[in-house]
């Protein structure tokens, strides 16, 4: 068990692309940190530096407080789990599990029982001698894993493990990664590209767009508190709402221009984000889609100040949730951030860029009879807005 | 039937070429080894049925026995020579290096060239010199102090002329054989190097455990090829050795013996035992290939 | 190679991944290259004697002088050679040009129906095909040239070419078939909705994209039916219409032809393939890359 330090590191190609800039992270002991991002956005890289894969260009990479920037990857007493599993195709599973230890001159006999222990852990006994190729997806995975704990090494390092299966077993060897990772209590960084991966199982998530880290948070923190509007946009599924519109003042406080109406804004809010500063400028507004309620047909309760009508484009029954589009009269967001938040494959129901007017996301009761062209009101919760500065892309604070 | 009319036409595409290969292949094989139980000896075509007179003739053949030991000792040479050059060149070349496009060519162009153009230069190197004059490769050895591997005789001494004789070939064929390794080694995923480098392995290691492995088929296709060209071997044989008994091999002494000594049955015979040396390689590989083709 | 000695193409390695992102091992490469080196030279030896001694008088021709340059280049033993040869050179060409078209034609469409309107026993034939590749061409040679005889089959290239279009067929189906395997099966399923026929598949949708395939058959068959030597020696009894390989032997075998118009001969002879393999090795590599070989 050891912590992970990285300072300012770095991966630099040849021809001048960075894959990785100056990343800066301290991954506690015993810490499941998630590095989430859009593919190529150097998650992968970043791992890939800890494990030894690819040199460090500049930087300093500590594990367990020594400097491992020179150390060859066999000797980082690291274990990695990777996207496509890598074992070793002649060898049985138990072979496969038992590599590291044979290699380390671990005595016949106490290399057989330390196997059994690992198979057991991860109900995969009746597995040992068959090959890989005899193996389903998520057999295959937990030789993987196997692979790495029986080494009981400083720190465990995952990449994608997950995203070779399909949906339903995902979910399942999510919840029972985490409770592995929690048993062994072994420091683990774990990179995906999905959002709701990152939200469950890390301790704390770590946001990258083109090899920047973008934010360091408790996934709630990320979630209620994005530091930009790219995190804002990439994290939470359906994605949150996004528009550009100007603050306005006025005898009751600070509102939000919404085309012919104008949201306000609560007073703790409005000076914790440091609104006054903003006032007649243009902001960029977030609201997520579940603190933006249909109300049904034609009124309903809620303070009327908050209320928008909608107009009913696109209704999405879920089972579970009800989503509601309409649009909204004013600009949609432009950057660089948003772009990329929206660009990533995972965000089918991203609100549609481009249009006139900006498409919102409402959440309604699961079995209101919604449909579309229907005319309602949605309440938001101006509790929960979120501000951003069209310039820097930042989050506003005071 | 409909689906007759789908793929009839396919197999009418065909026709002509299985015909042609039944008659061409199988069916003058057959006819070979009907020669070959014939009294066919003389210029006269006669198809008496001798049965295996001509096989047994071969057997107390003091020719047909020095044939059979020198095909056993430039077969062990060649394929040993050509497996190991081809699998160190590509040892080499596998984790890439700056002109490996370069190297490739020069390594695999002997392709281009007939073994009788590459005999006309290896006779002449191999060739000892009459006198006390060293030949082109004793030169060599000379100068750079491996004096002790100049061989006076080369392919002329009775013992190692055969082996002498593999240079030519693994000259020839070193290159692809490096081919075919050097897909083998590049088909193993980087990921299972990476994985067995942090499982704690060094380089050494990592080509024991997990490269060589990879590796095995490749070598099992590479001696099932290196096998039968070189049973069949005639080309380089002649072009270096001519009729000579010293480098005499099957290939050559049934050529030899149904133009000079017009002894078609015996000529057969050879030919039908080089056929059945070479099936006994190839068939269970076709096999093996097949299957496995059909598994995927 | 001559298709008397069929080795099956070889499988081109695909490129090294980025080879910048190998930064272990760089204290070996200064080895490697080493070792690349001498194995270069090793390989190359024979050629330089070869161009070197075509260029020398001969006085200067001998065995102990192998490796020297010549002292007085002439290229008397050129003109020696190509006088020997040049018609052999000629009856080389009308054997391989139309072997050579001939037999991959043919090999693009067995190709073709066997891996793409296949039928049933399909691999069977294939396989019995590919039997053929393998087998000792001296145990056909006898009954092929009594064959020949029997049907008053026209003497000398014709029976050359006839023979190397039969016998190439299961390295050209090879070929193709491999080839055309990599071509998505869908492609077929969307010309049989356009009530495409087979030859009308195969004209429209195969043909076109047969290039790579095309260009490692003609090399490699031109390559071998080129430098072929059994079937020429058992097949064509008058010299006049020898190919060049056959010339070639006979004229260095000879006791009074000099070392160095042998050496012209054998770079002469070799030309053709060498410039080839020069020109279009690198289509060669990509048409291999492309599927045309798996195994």
């Amino acid at each position: 068990m050891a912590e992970i330090v990285t300072k300012e590191l770095t991966k630099r190609y040849p021809n001048g692309v960075e894959a990785v800039k100056a990343l800066s992270l301290e991954i506690r002991e015993g810490e499941l940190l998630v590095l989430v991002g859009p593919s190529g956005c150097g998650k992968t890289t970043a791992l890939r530096m800890i494990a030894g894969l690819e040199e460090i260009s500049s930087g300093d990479l500590y594990i367990g407080g020594r400097r491992m920037n020179d150390v060859p990857e066999k000797d980082r007493d690291i274990a990695m789990v990777f996207q496509s599993y890598a074992l070793y195709p002649h060898m049985t599973v138990a072979q496969n599990i038992g590599f590291s230890l044979r290699l380390s001159g671990v005595p016949k006999r106490e290399l057989r029982q330390r196997v059994k222990e690992t198979a057991r852990l991860l109900a995969i006994e009746n597995l040992l001698d068959r090959r890989p190729k005899q193996l389903s997806g998520g057999q295959r995975q937990r030789v993987a894993m196997g692979r790495a704990i029986i080494r009981q090494p400083q720190a465990f390092l995952m990449d994608e493990p997950l995203s070779n299966l399909d949906a339903k077993l995902r979910v399942a060897m999510r919840g029972e990664i985490d409770s592995l990772q929690k048993r062994l209590g072994v420091t683990t960084v774990y990179v995906t590209h999905d959002q709701v991966e990152a939200m469950t199982m890390g301790d704390r998530v770590a946001v990258l767009l083109d090899g920047v880290l973008q934010q360091v948070d408790t996934p709630t923190d990320v979630y209620d508190r994005p530091a930009n509007l790219f995190v804002a946009g990439f994290i939470g599924s359906p994605p949150m709402n996004l528009a550009q519109t100007t603050v306005e003042g006025g005898e009751d406080g600070l509102a939000i221009r919404f085309g012919e109406h104008a949201i306000p804004v609560p007073r703790d809010l409005a000076s914790e984000r440091g609104l006054d500063a903003w006032v007649g400028k243009a902001v960029i507004v977030g609201i997520r889609p579940e603190d933006v309620e249909g109300t049904g047909r034609n009124g309903g309760g809620g303070d009327r100040k908050a209320t928008l009508p909608a107009k009913i484009e696109r209704v999405e029954a879920l089972g579970a949730s009800l989503l509601g589009y309409f649009r909204v009269d004013v600009e949609a967001p432009k950057g660089g951030g948003v772009a990329a938040a929206v660009a990533d494959e995972e965000l089918e129901d991203a609100p549609l860029i481009g249009a006139s007017g900006t498409l919102f996301c409402a959440t309604f009761e699961p079995r209101s009879a919604i449909r579309v062209g229907d005319s309602v009101e949605v309440v938001i919760d101006a509790d929960r807005l979120h501000f951003f500065d069209p310039e820097t892309e930042t989050a506003l604070s005071r | 039937m409909k689906r007759a009319r789908r793929w009839g036409p396919g197999l009418l595409l065909v026709s002509p070429s299985i015909i042609l290969i039944g008659i061409f292949v199988y069916g003058l094989i057959g006819w070979n080894v009907k020669v070959s139980l014939s009294n066919w000896r003389e210029a006269q075509h006669t198809t008496k049925w001798a049965g295996l007179a001509a096989y047994r003739d071969l057997r107390h053949d003091a020719a047909w026995t020095e044939n059979v030991h020198h095909i056993l000792l430039f077969t062990a040479t060649f394929i040993i020579g050509a497996l190991l050059v081809g699998l160190t060149l590509a040892f080499l070349l596998e984790k890439g290096v700056r002109g490996e496009g370069f190297f490739r060519s020069i390594y695999l162009f002997p392709m281009a060239i007939s073994f009788i153009a590459a005999g006309v230069v290896w006779r002449w190197l191999m060739n000892p010199a009459p006198g006390d004059r060293a030949s082109g490769l004793n030169v060599v050895f000379d100068k750079l102090g491996l004096g002790f591997l100049g061989h006076q005789q080369w392919y002329l001494d009775q013992r190692t002329g055969m082996a002498a004789m593999a240079m030519p070939a693994v000259w020839a064929l070193g290159g692809y054989i490096m081919a075919l390794y050097l897909a083998g080694f590049r088909g193993v995923p980087e990921e299972l190097r990476e994985a067995a480098r942090m499982d704690g392995a060094s380089e050494l290691r990592v080509y024991r455990h997990v490269v060589f492995p990879h590796l095995r088929p490749v070598t099992l296709g590479a001696l099932i090829i290196l096998g039968h060209i070189s049973i069949k071997v005639f080309d380089l044989i002649v072009a270096i050795g001519g009729k000579q008994l010293i480098t005499q091999v099957p290939a050559v002494y049934m050529w030899i013996l149904i133009y000079d000594a017009r002894d078609y049955a015996k000529g057969a015979a050879i030919a039908t035992l080089l056929l059945i040396g070479i099936s006994i390689l190839i068939v269970p590989y076709l096999i093996y290939t097949v299957r496995s083709e059909r598994r995927t | 190679m001559s298709t008397a000695s069929a080795v099956p193409p070889a499988p081109l390695p695909v490129e090294p991944a980025s080879w910048w992102r190998r930064t272990r091992g760089s204290r070996a490469q200064p080895l490697k290259y080493a070792g690349l080196l001498i194995f270069g030279v090793l390989i190359l030896m024979p050629v330089y004697v070869l161009i070197v001694t075509s260029f020398k008088g001969i006085a200067e021709t001998d065995v102990s002088h192998a490796w020297t340059l010549p002292h007085v280049w002439t290229v008397a033993a050129w003109h020696t050679a190509w006088n020997d040869l040049s018609p052999s050179l000629a009856n080389s060409f009308k054997l391989a040009i139309p072997a050579t078209i001939i037999s991959t034609v043919l090999g693009s469409l067995n190709g073709f129906v066997l891996s793409k309107w296949r039928f049933p026993g399909a691999d069977l034939v294939f396989t019995f095909f590919l039997f053929g590749m393998f087998i000792p061409y001296q145990a056909v040679m006898i009954p092929l040239t009594q064959l020949f005889e029997d049907v008053n089959f026209p003497a000398g290239i014709p029976r050359l070419v006839f023979a190397h279009i039969v016998y190439g067929i299961p390295i050209t189906a090879l070929i193709f078939r491999s080839y055309y395997a990599t071509i998505p099966e869908e492609l077929m399923e969307a010309a049989r909705m356009d009530r495409a026929g087979m030859l009308r598949t195969y004209w429209s949708v195969i043909l076109p994209l047969s290039a790579p395939a095309f260009v490692v058959a003609l090399i490699w068959q031109f390559t071998s039916i080129w430098n072929d030597f059994l079937f020429a020696v058992f097949l064509i009894n008058d010299p006049a219409s020898w190919p060049v390989t056959v010339a070639l032997n006979n004229e260095a075998g000879s006791l009074v032809t000099p070392y160095n118009v042998s050496m012209a001969g054998a770079l002469l002879a070799s030309l053709p393939t060498l410039v080839v393999y020069i020109l279009l090795g690198r289509y060669f590599v990509r048409g291999l890359l492309a599927g045309s070989l798996k195994g």
